[in-house]
């Protein structure tokens, strides 16, 4: 149990909660976008796969900043076939969304299949490149707190400030900005801001573009940081568990932020863990992270139910 | 006089309206047919024979016949608890974890003493369906009792039964000291009998029959389906009119889950394994959904649509083996159907080009604005 302890509370399990909570994050944030302006996103989960291996591919050819440009692209492209689908042929949002999961799945095992010329699970034998950390090491200069500092500051991706900086960006936008107020209010209500002549489907289109563009940042930073390389399903729930954190974080950017870095904190627990109680089992440790979503919707659920309760009773 | 002339309207209508979507049905197939052509001509060496095996292959053996009976029972199974659900308008996507849970509990009955005995198979399929019920009912009641969406909490369902079911073969059911990540095979009494010797086709194919009529009869010829229907139709109306709709999702949500677990059964007493595999189910449980988007959640559609996704999908299959184009191909022609019979696409006409070009008032947002 001391270990355990010894290893939660060090720099280097910081670190690793950074690192895992990244991809969750900037796949949360897409989620709350989405689901703000009153559109499910359930395509996060393919839309990061898709990130993923466009990151990796054109890394191949390019420097690392123009294959996660790619790959934003590559998710705003998915996002505008969703909304192209959703608005205008007025399919259903969660099929659609399951439609480019399964296009997902399939065609990125395809694409990676013609990139590599026949390896069908991996993409070892391509060499591409990863985000680079950014490097801290000058506040170690700082006397008494500055070891410390670079312990834990030092060391991350480049994706994961962008992410942090996101949070508070996404904030502004929604509760400072006008454009904000708009996609709230279509999520919230879509009569009221028809009849004020603010373009409805524009905006949600909009959204859902963005949505697919962040959740495709976070492939970027797992499939060009967390590991090097593509393998095949590769996100492996992440953008279903995007799906819970924005709930659980109430849809709001900074309960996304603390969901993320929940999550986050069990997979990096489930990193270091078999290390350390090698008799409690893998598969169980890898299930740690979906029984939380579970039971955190579930609780969540419940207060927001109470909430509501509560509400209608102070009417009366 | 006037009775009968309005049954025969109805059924003009009803004959119109079955035409009109096997139309758009088919159209969707032979568009996403037409791009997997367009991407295999670029993919493959020999692209005119791979084709030939994708829509050929299926039929050309005894062999591989029984493969595409095979995967059009269980297609038909995950078709209908989808449709199920989503006649409920309830967006579980829980079918995976069901099919895990009920193939482990079918597992656990064929391999205890009473796999050996003649109680093995309906003990085993009656098991399996317990079992995705309950793990149906549990997404139904959290969003019944609580809000919980059902969605995210079915698919964390589906993660969490595929690590139970890895769990408990590597540390339960697999003979200690043996590094496989399979159980021994079934006793013989607790296969399904096969109806054509040599081939898959078992008597999973007579159990998905029997569902395919059962739920049916369910939904058409019972209070409950009428109930649900209506909850499905418009659930505060139904909440109107006396009925308790949290108590109709949830029982459709259970029985749905019920239909998952005999596909689990089927899965691992079927003659496709008669043991269990971790990850045997390959996938196959998300399929449903396109099933019933195509079937538009009719219960008797459901199988007609399965003949022909299980068509296309052993020919992906054969292809993946015999030529040098991967059968992942088909989750892009699964995307594409999905993607264009969701959609309110009718057959290429005046009205689809001018709403893709976004001249239809209809399709402005005033529409939307009333969901």
């Amino acid at each position: 149990m001391i270990e355990l302890f010894m290893t939660v509370f060090s720099a280097t399990f910081f670190v690793t909660v950074v690192r895992t909570s990244t991809p969750l994050l900037l796949s949360t944030l897409g989620g709350l976008i989405a689901d703000l302006s009153g559109a499910l996103n359930v395509a996060l989960e393919g839309m990061m796969l898709v990130g993923c291996l466009t990151a990796v591919i054109v890394s191949v050819f390019a420097p690392w900043y123009v294959a996660v440009l790619a790959a934003i692209a590559a998710g705003a492209l998915l996002g505008a076939v969703m909304a192209f689908f959703h608005l205008r042929l007025k399919a259903d949002i969660i099929l659609v969304g399951f439609a480019i999961n399964i296009f997902a799945t399939g065609g990125t095992v395809f694409a990676l299949t013609l990139a590599t010329g026949g390896d069908k699970g991996t993409s070892i034998n391509l060499p591409s490149k990863a985000i680079p950390a950014l490097d801290l090491s000058f506040l170690g200069v700082i006397p008494g707190i500055g070891h410390t500092l670079v312990q834990f500051l030092s060391g991350h991706s480049i994706l994961s400030w962008v992410a942090a900086f996101l949070v508070f960006a996404i904030w502004y936008f929604l509760y400072r900005t006008p454009w904000g107020l708009w996609l709230r209010g279509v999520g919230e209500y879509p009569a009221a801001p028809e009849a004020a002549g603010i373009p409805v489907n524009a905006i949600r289109a909009w959204s859902l573009l963005v949505s697919g563009a962040l959740a495709a940042l976070g492939g970027a930073q797992l499939a060009m940081f967390n590991y090097v390389g593509f393998t095949r399903d590769m996100t492996a729930g992440r953008g279903f568990i995007a799906l819970g954190a924005v709930l659980l974080g109430a849809r709001h950017p900074v309960g996304a932020l603390l969901a993320a870095l929940l999550f986050g904190f069990f997979e990096a627990l489930a990193v270091v863990m078999p290390g350390l109680f090698n008799w409690i089992p893998a598969e169980l440790i890898r299930m740690i992270p979906f029984i939380v979503t579970v039971l955190a919707l579930v609780l969540f659920s419940y207060r927001a139910m109470r909430a509501r309760q509560l509400r209608t009773l102070s009417k009366i | 006089m006037s009775m009968t002339s309005e049954a025969v309207l109805g059924r003009k209508a009803r004959w119109a309206n079955i035409r009109r979507e096997t139309g758009r049905a088919l159209a969707a197939a032979l568009i996403a047919l037409g791009v997997a052509f367009i991407i295999i001509l670029f993919t493959s060496k020999a692209p005119l024979e791979a084709f030939n095996v994708l829509l050929t292959a299926p039929i050309s053996r005894p062999r591989t016949i029984g493969l595409w009976i095979d995967d059009v029972a269980k297609l038909t199974i995950t078709g209908l608890a989808f449709s199920l659900v989503f006649q409920a308008r309830q967006f579980s996507m829980g079918v995976q974890g069901q099919v895990y849970v009920g193939g482990l509990a079918a597992a656990y009955v064929a391999l205890s003493p009473i796999g050996a005995t003649w109680l093995a198979i309906p003990v085993g399929v009656l098991c399996a369906m317990i079992a995705g019920g309950f793990y149906g009912f549990i997404p139904g009641i959290a969003k019944a009792k609580l809000g919980a969406n059902e969605i995210v909490s079915s698919l964390m369902l589906n993660y969490i039964a595929i690590e139970l079911c890895n769990y408990l073969v590597r540390t339960q059911l697999v003979p200690p000291g043996s590094g496989v990540l399979t159980t021994n095979d079934f006793p013989a009494t607790a296969v399904f009998p096969a109806l054509v010797a040599g081939t898959r086709i078992d008597i999973g194919l007579i159990l998905a029959i029997v569902a395919v009529l059962a739920v049916w009869f369910a939904l058409y010829r019972t209070a409950w389906g009428l109930k649900l229907r209506l909850v499905g139709h418009n659930a505060q109306f139904a909440e109107y009119s006396g009925i308790r709709s949290t108590v109709i999702m949830v029982s459709a949500m259970t029985v749905a889950g019920a239909l998952g677990g005999l596909l689990g059964a089927m899965f691992v007493q079927g003659q496709s394994y008669g043991k269990l595999t971790i990850l045997f189910e390959g996938g196959l449980a998300f399929e449903g959904i396109l099933i019933a988007i195509v079937a538009r959640s009719r219960p008797l559609a459901v199988p007609v649509v399965a003949l022909f996704y299980g068509y296309l999908r052993q020919g992906a299959q054969l292809m993946n083996i015999r030529t040098d184009v991967p059968s992942e191909v088909i989750g892009v022609v699964t995307a594409i159907i999905i993607l264009l019979v969701a959609s309110s696409f009718s057959l290429p006409g005046r009205k689809f080009f001018a709403r893709l070009f976004g001249r239809d008032p209809a399709s402005s947002a005033v529409m939307e604005a009333g969901k």
